[in-house]
């Protein structure tokens, strides 16, 4: 099947490699907020995602259109898509955007998505690395009314269908899916390739296509914080205690007894 | 004035940075253990087009600037030392002696397997009893007809000693010519491996780079065709040195990255490790040396950056290249030998990183001019 579409939903995010002591809780607004030590990445399920759709082009070829929803979004960490063989770039990008929830982050990648027109596959990773809600590729096949399938390791494309496998908790599953379909990525299908020299000079020349939410015919008021569903009423940062206790006894086998009654009194045997 | 790399430059270090990562430092202590050079790696780098980055890419390069390739260097060096003084060799010098003086020819058939990372290109400059003093070379090239016959020995010789080392450019004394000045001529040729006549000779076992060759070179009646000579007739040892300055930045580059390692390992350790019932970051004797060596660091990455920016303007930087090198130098040594200390026994063993990097940081006060050349090459300009 020459020339199949593919979109990849790749999300900038936080480093979730940087130490925990960089994130904090602002517990009026219910946000999380970072130091500027915290770097952007690509979420890391999303790269997995990139690479899935690039192992599809290495085999067939065919369009891959990254697409990514933000605000202030860092060019050179986006750009990776491009450097590593993404053909296009399309930025969500405006304030209004900010502070979204999955319904209508789901919804402003289904009007680009429809902009855009042309799709035989929909990548996604399985989750963010940052809010880990898994619902954007699901809430992508609802709107759109195609299916998904979910946790993919493998896929490969043929004659208007997908071979994916999916895991599973004791293995994995084989499924085809007729196109278009929406799937998500896992870890599992492996790390996303560097990029050439040759792809970052490529990516550094080109320009993202940046589209506000009239250009995808929303209003301000229905993406983002104003287009949110659900509500976070609460976010906070447990307080983890570790007490010590001391068990006694004369002897190491009285000590022992003493250990026991301890834990049957705690419910912990 | 502008600090901001450019978006070109940021993708490169941060893939740079993730395949040192990922890839280049999980290997650095089996690579030192076995003494093997990692041509697996050595490939990998030559696909992502980490050798050629400021060449053009008519000529195998990838089209990018001297700032770029210097990034590289250090985020390469921060997983293995070893691999950043190859691109020392095989780019900063061999590739760009080749891109300056030589023929298109020349550049054609020596300098593009280099610059794709398929070959790897050496120089050969000091002898055993030319050091320093580099100018007293003894190895002679005579014109025969069409052909230079070389004679003498080359030590100390990095890159020749890999699999696919290519070729190695080398200073020889003319004694049948004089310059018009009246001085004795100093040539450079290229001598491609498996010449009749020039043996890979004794490699050398060293305290610490284990992985990285290091050989000496005879030339007996070793004898190349006349347009081997690379550059000016009597203009060979100037050339050399314009490209050892670009060498010297490499050296800044890879002791930077050399002092991150030392850095991260360090201050992650001091926070995890106690004593006295509170971690020895708490200690200001230990905390006060990760703030010298964090202030260090970004001073050192300054001065090189300068420089290659500098080189990448094609305005003239001797006394920059010579700051880069000597301060990064005598910073990652400084920085290596705190690190150790604040790991303290772990330190000195051979399962903890440092140790190695202790090994390696001495190198970079020696290769490419010691640090009294520096001196003498800054007291000498100023
Ligand atoms: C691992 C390794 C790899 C190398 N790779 C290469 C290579 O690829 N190609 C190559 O050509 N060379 C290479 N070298 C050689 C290196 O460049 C020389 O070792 C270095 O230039 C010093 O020369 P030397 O060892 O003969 O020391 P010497 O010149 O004998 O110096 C001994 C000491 O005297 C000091 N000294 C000498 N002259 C002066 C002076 N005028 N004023 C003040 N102090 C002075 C020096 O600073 C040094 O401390 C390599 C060396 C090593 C160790």
């Amino acid at each position: 099947m020459p020339g199949i579409n593919m979109i990849v939903c790749s999300k900038q995010v936080p480093d979730p490699e940087a130490p925990p002591s960089l994130f904090k809780v602002d517990t009026v607004a219910n946000k999380m907020v970072t130091g500027p030590e915290v770097k952007p990445v690509i979420s890391q399920y999303d790269e997995f995602a990139l690479e899935a759709a690039l192992r599809i082009k290495d085999k067939l070829g065919g369009k891959i259109t990254a697409l990514s929803l933000g605000n202030k979004i860092v060019r050179d960490v986006i750009k990776k898509a491009l450097a590593v063989g993404a053909d296009d770039l399309i930025l969500l990008e405006d304030e209004a955007f900010d502070g979204g929830d999955s319904w209508s982050t789901a919804h402003a990648l289904v009007a680009a998505i429809k902009k855009i027109g042309q799709y035989d596959l929909i990548l996604c990773g399985r989750q963010s690395s940052d809010w880990d809600a898994g619902q954007i590729g699901l809430g992508i096949a609802e709107i759109l009314g195609i299916p998904a399938v979910t946790l993919v390791r493998k896929v490969e494309v043929t004659d208007r269908k997908a071979k994916v496998e999916r895991v599973i908790p004791d293995g994995y599953e084989k499924i085809e899916v007729t196109l278009p379909a929406v799937i998500t990525v896992t870890s599992e299908l492996g790390a996303l390739r560097y990029a050439t020299l040759k792809g970052i000079m490529a990516a550094a020349k080109k320009q993202p296509i940046v589209w506000k939410p009239a250009d995808i015919g929303l209003e301000s008021s229905q993406v983002g914080a104003a287009g949110r569903r659900i509500k976070l009423t609460k976010l906070f940062q447990p307080v983890k205690e570790a007490k010590c206790e001391v068990i006694e006894g004369e002897t190491a086998a009285e000590a022992g007894a003493n250990l026991a009654m301890r834990l049957r009194q705690a419910k912990l045997l | 004035m502008d600090f901001q790399l450019t978006e070109e430059q940021e993708m490169i270090r941060k893939m740079s940075r993730e395949f040192s990562d990922e890839v280049i430092a999980p290997r650095a202590k089996e690579m030192e253990e076995t003494g093997e050079p990692p041509y697996d790696i050595i490939s990998k780098m030559a696909e992502l087009g980490l050798m050629g980055i400021p060449f053009p890419e008519e000529y195998g390069g990838s089209g990018g600037d001297w700032v770029s390739q210097l990034l590289c260097t250090e985020e390469i060096s921060r997983g293995d030392v070893t691999l950043g003084t190859l691109l020392d060799v095989t780019t900063g010098i061999v590739c760009q002696e080749l891109y300056v003086f030589g023929t298109e020819e020349q550049k054609r058939q020596w300098m593009v397997p280099l610059a794709q990372g398929k070959e790897i290109g050496a120089f050969g400059l000091t002898e055993p009893n030319a050091g320093s003093d580099a100018g007293a070379t003894q190895t002679t090239a005579v014109l025969e007809g069409d052909t230079w016959v070389v004679n003498g020995t080359k030590q100390f010789i990095s890159n020749m000693g890999y699999k696919n080392s290519s070729l190695v450019i080398i200073t020889a004394r003319c004694p049948q010519f004089k310059r018009e000045d009246g001085k004795g001529v100093i040539n450079t040729f290229v001598v491609p491996k498996g010449t009749s006549g020039f043996t890979i000779g004794m490699h050398w076992d060293k305290m610490g780079l284990s992985s990285y060759p290091t050989n000496e070179l005879v030339f007996q009646d070793c004898r190349i065709p006349r347009d081997y000579l690379l550059g000016r007739d009597g203009r060979g040892f100037a050339q050399h040195l314009q490209v050892l300055e670009t060498g010297r930045i490499f050296i800044g580059a890879i002791a930077v990255g050399l002092a991150q390692a030392c850095f991260d390992a360090s201050l992650a350790y001091a926070k995890q490790r106690y004593q006295f019932g509170q971690p020895i970051y708490s200690f200001q004797a230990v905390s006060f040396k990760l703030a010298d060596m964090a202030m260090n660091i970004a001073l050192a990455r300054l001065m090189y950056l300068k420089a290659a920016w500098i080189k990448d303007e094609g305005l003239p930087h001797s006394l920059e290249a010579s700051y880069a090198k000597l301060f990064s130098s005598e910073m990652a040594e400084r920085a290596a030998s705190d690190a150790v200390q604040i790991h303290g026994g772990y330190g000195y063993m051979t399962d903890y990183a440092v140790s190695r990097y202790y090994k390696a940081a001495k190198l970079l006060q020696i290769i490419e001019g010691t640090s009294e050349i520096q001196r003498y090459v800054i007291s000498h300009n100023l």
